[in-house]
């Protein structure tokens, strides 16, 4: 039994090395589970991290096929089994926090998505475009088929753009600074305060508005908490 | 976030271990455990041991209960901590981002391997109390003098999470009622229902609590 668990360590560090973008598995977890705080705290839907997700699920069947392998009771498996829920966990919140955010804003998304140029980095995964059309397209045929078909004729159409609320951009949130910024502009609250500039040291926290830092967040420069 | 989520995250901090058991080092997919000989203090993150399930499923409770837990921190260096605490008007700094969860999960678990249990648990308590205290009174300030940033340093996520949804929310809909009053402004749209729900809550048990002891504002 230890040696399927010792070699799958081994197979690890190997596979890692020929991948383009080497990445230990453990900064893997990391990368997932700062996703995962980002697009939890957010109130808008942020980039998709598709190659993560990937990767992740990846390690995760990789390592239950090993302890398919392994008798019962071993106090080795037990812990291997506990870190696979604790990842498999992180790993569904996150995606189900994108969800939530789709199913909430879907008419913004789309039009994001839509207005997207050729090489800018894709919004959503394949399949979360998918869910959001189909989300779209069912909202759409129930709204008709409820009360809209009803409606005298003038009144039968909806703007979804309009009909769905934007993300807030203007929430406050909390963040983590993870490379310093310096003259990072604030907005006033009131008319009669005037806006100033702040730095943003390595490792400190705030509380400001999401705008100012939200193309932060997407550079991995701070982390929201 | 839910509560349980931040303990979530605090029971991959590392403590300090004895084990009286020997086990080979374990490859996790996150980093490598052990390896665990008998009487030799290893690092190991918290979660390993933290649930026992089942007579079979011997890890966990076979984890814990072979486990002779060493507290790092010390009743004396937590009593210094607390006074300090209480003297100064911002938040100092403490000894685990995670410090509240930890001594839950390791004081639950483990509290006859830790000496001076019940004293740690107070000393922690009354900082917590401290800290909340000056959290809820900056909180006030912030949204009477109508900021836009505030630098929160030493901050735990765990206190943060206290406040976050009421303050975020109250924020937010005071944010809306302001850019209501600027003529123009095609922002606020919300429903009365909404602003009667805030109003109700700003008033609500804000500043006066009983811990309320010293002035303080946000970090410096």
């Amino acid at each position: 039994m230890s040696d399927v668990l010792s070699d799958d360590g081994g197979s690890e560090v190997n596979q890692d090395d020929s991948r383009e973008d080497v990445m230990t598995p453990a900064e893997l977890i990391a990368k997932l589970e700062e996703a995962w705080l980002n697009e939890k705290f957010s109130p808008d839907l942020l980039e998709n991290k598709s190659e993560v997700v990937e990767c992740v699920m990846e390690q995760l069947t990789h390592m239950e096929d090993n302890l398919q392998r392994v008798k019962k009771g071993d106090a080795k498996a037990g812990i291997h089994r506990m870190e696979i829920d604790r990842i498999r966990f992180v790993l569904s919140s996150y995606l189900r926090s994108r969800l939530q955010k789709i199913e909430k804003f879907f008419p913004h998304v789309l039009e994001r998505e839509k207005s997207r140029g050729e090489g800018d980095p894709s919004l959503l995964s394949p399949e979360e475009f998918a869910f959001a059309r189909e989300y779209y397209a069912m909202t759409e045929t129930y709204l008709k088929a409820v009360a809209l078909k009803r409606m005298p004729p003038n009144l039968q159409t909806v703007d979804m753009l309009k009909a769905v609320p934007e993300p807030c951009l203007d929430s406050f949130v909390f963040l983590r600074v993870k490379e310093r910024q310096e003259n990072i502009l604030v907005e006033p609250e009131t008319d009669d305060q005037r806006e100033y500039v702040v730095d943003l040291e390595e490792g400190s926290q705030h509380l400001m508005r999401y705008r100012t830092i939200a193309p932060l967040v997407s550079s991995g420069a701070v982390q929201l908490i | 976030m839910d509560p349980s989520e931040v303990e979530f995250l605090a029971e991959k901090e590392v403590v300090k271990i004895i084990p009286n058991f020997s086990l080979d080092k374990v490859y996790l997919i996150g980093g490598d455990l052990g390896p665990f000989n008998p009487g030799l203090p290893v690092g190991c993150p918290r979660v390993a041991g933290s649930e026992p399930k089942t007579e079979t499923e011997v890890s966990g409770l076979f984890l814990l209960h072979g486990w002779m837990l060493v507290s790092t921190v010390h009743a004396d260096k937590l009593e210094e901590m607390r006074d300090l605490e209480r003297k100064e008007d911002a938040f100092t700094p403490v000894p685990s981002p995670y410090y509240m969860e930890l001594t839950k999960l390791l004081l639950n678990y483990a509290s006859d391997n830790i000496p001076k249990a019940d004293e740690i648990r107070t000393l922690v308590k009354d900082i917590w109390d401290t800290r909340v205290a000056k959290l809820r009174l900056s909180a006030d300030s912030f949204i009477s003098q109508m900021e836009a940033h505030a630098k929160l340093d030493n901050l735990t996520l765990m206190e943060i999470n206290t406040i976050r949804s009421f303050l975020l929310d109250s924020l937010n809909c005071m944010y809306k009622l302001r850019s209501n009053l600027q003529p123009g402004s095609s922002k606020g749209q919300f429903t009365g229902l909404l602003i009667h729900k805030n109003l109700g809550r700003l008033g609500f048990g804000l500043p006066h609590g009983p811990f309320v002891t010293q002035k303080t504002f946000l970090g410096d």
